[in-house]
């Protein structure tokens, strides 16, 4: 399925005007020659979207699941947004908190965070990075 | 005429730069005599007690630009107003101790090699100060700062009815030393371990934050802090407590975590737990050393200063004379 998208959207984003300069010098069969011809690197470029939309959609899963176990932890009030570039000092993060998130992490992604890995950790995103490189560490 | 100078006109002769900034529409401070040698000093803000908002903003004029950038960089105005008072704090109460010659707004802070803040002496300056060692913690309803002179000291505050989210002994499993696990472990009523939960944790804290290296310099698992009961008779001038001192054992091969530091536990405001970690004086005989000296003062900054020491405010845990 993943690969039938990014053949759709390669031919959907070539730019329109390309078409309409290739009417002004050509017959009708040049276009669908010239049609034909973008429609080849969209299948070369399959495999690698394929694995490249699979790999954004396990960033941002990770990203999904440490922002929900920092809302839970900090408990922040309503109209806060916790975001990816939130940055925990910001959100009101002690020690204690920095703590349970670290523990949370680990828990929920069967992974061990060093404390000098831990302190580094600015925004969530910072968070979510460092998740995703132990959990790819892991599974190699 | 609120300010005649701005706070990045710096090194200018103290005493005239504070008669200057006295004419903005804060009054003076009131100076403090110094700590004594075995001595720690505890100020602290109760945030929600500030409800005037021109008041919070005078404050902010204390700032240096780099702290006000950092406090409007913060979302919401609880927290917001946490940072300013966390900053007024250490401000006011190291001007207090310069006998108010140097002005809050004029100090500069600097980290050392690990992270830890600390005064920055300038140049040409008129007044020398003491050497302050100061301490900040704060939870969203208390911020205080510990002073010392010269010695290094660390304090860490919490609420006592602070439920962590995570279960009490895998936080103790994952970070605790095993003598911690165990000991937590035997408390089967979960309040009270809770309670112990949140007493080394504090402690643990307080000496990270003395040491200065940073959590991951002095990792929680490789100290120990337990309770020992007192073998000493009890006194009848000393202020009740729960007749336990509180030790410290690290590895002794570690060049890092050193042993020569004493400790305080409190409960403050009856609200808030405060741990006081303070270096021992290698010159001092040890039996002089089992108890800490402590004054604690609650502060409006520019408003109202009140000693709690003695008082329903401030109640030994443990470790204070």
């Amino acid at each position: 399925m993943a690969s039938l998208a990014g053949t759709t959207i390669s031919i959907a984003s070539r730019p329109w005007h390309s078409l309409q300069a290739a009417k002004e010098f050509s017959s009708l069969k040049s276009i669908s020659f010239s049609s034909i011809r973008k429609s080849f690197p969209a299948i070369r470029l399959q495999p690698a979207s394929s694995r490249l939309q699979i790999c954004c959609a396990a960033k941002s899963d990770t990203l999904e699941k440490v922002l929900k176990i920092v809302r839970k932890q900090l408990a922040v009030p309503e109209g806060t947004a916790v975001i990816a570039e939130s940055k925990f000092s910001e959100l009101g993060a002690d020690s204690l908190d920095t703590v349970e998130i670290v523990m949370g992490l680990e828990e929920a992604f069967g992974i061990s965070v060093e404390e000098e890995s831990a302190q580094k950790i600015i925004t969530v995103q910072d968070a979510a990075d460092l998740i995703q490189e132990l959990v790819e560490a892991k599974s190699c | 005429m609120r300010r005649l100078l701005r706070g990045d006109m710096l090194p200018l002769p103290s005493n005239l730069v504070s008669r200057h900034l006295v004419v903005s529409s804060l009054p003076s401070l009131p100076p403090a005599p110094l700590p004594l040698r075995r001595e720690a000093h505890l100020w602290y803000i109760v945030p929600n007690e500030l409800e005037d908002t021109s008041l919070l903003q005078d404050y902010m004029e204390l700032l240096s630009p780099c702290e006000k950038e950092n406090v409007l960089s913060i979302k919401g105005e609880a927290l917001k107003k946490c940072a300013i008072l966390s900053r007024v704090l250490v401000r006011t109460t190291l001007s207090r101790y310069t006998d108010c010659k140097v002005n809050p707004r004029l100090f500069k802070f600097r980290k050392n090699r690990f992270g830890k803040p600390e005064v920055e002496h300038q140049n040409g300056c008129l007044w020398v100060p003491p050497s302050l060692q100061f301490n900040i913690s704060h939870t969203s309803s208390m911020i205080a700062c510990g002073v010392t002179v010269d010695v290094p000291i660390g304090i860490d505050i919490e609420e006592k009815r602070r439920k962590p989210v995570n279960n009490i002994l895998s936080l103790a499993h994952r970070y605790f030393s095993p003598y911690e696990v165990q000991y937590l472990a035997s408390f089967m009523d979960p309040e009270s371990r809770q309670s112990e939960f949140l007493r080394l944790w504090t402690l643990k804290e307080a000496y990270v934050k003395a040491l200065g290296r940073g959590f991951s310099g002095a990792p929680f698992r490789d100290f120990t802090i337990r309770f020992e009961k007192s073998t000493d008779s009890v006194v009848p001038e000393r202020p009740k407590s729960e007749e336990f001192r509180i030790m410290i054992d690290t590895a002794s091969d570690s060049e890092n975590l050193t042993a020569n530091w004493q400790f305080a536990l409190v409960e403050l405001s009856g609200s808030h737990l405060a741990a006081i970690c303070m270096e021992k004086d290698e010159n001092m005989p040890g039996t002089e050393q089992v108890f800490l000296k402590l004054k604690v003062w609650k502060t409006l900054p520019f408003v109202e200063d009140k000693c709690m020491s003695q008082t329903d405010a401030v109640i030994n845990i443990s470790g204070l004379c």
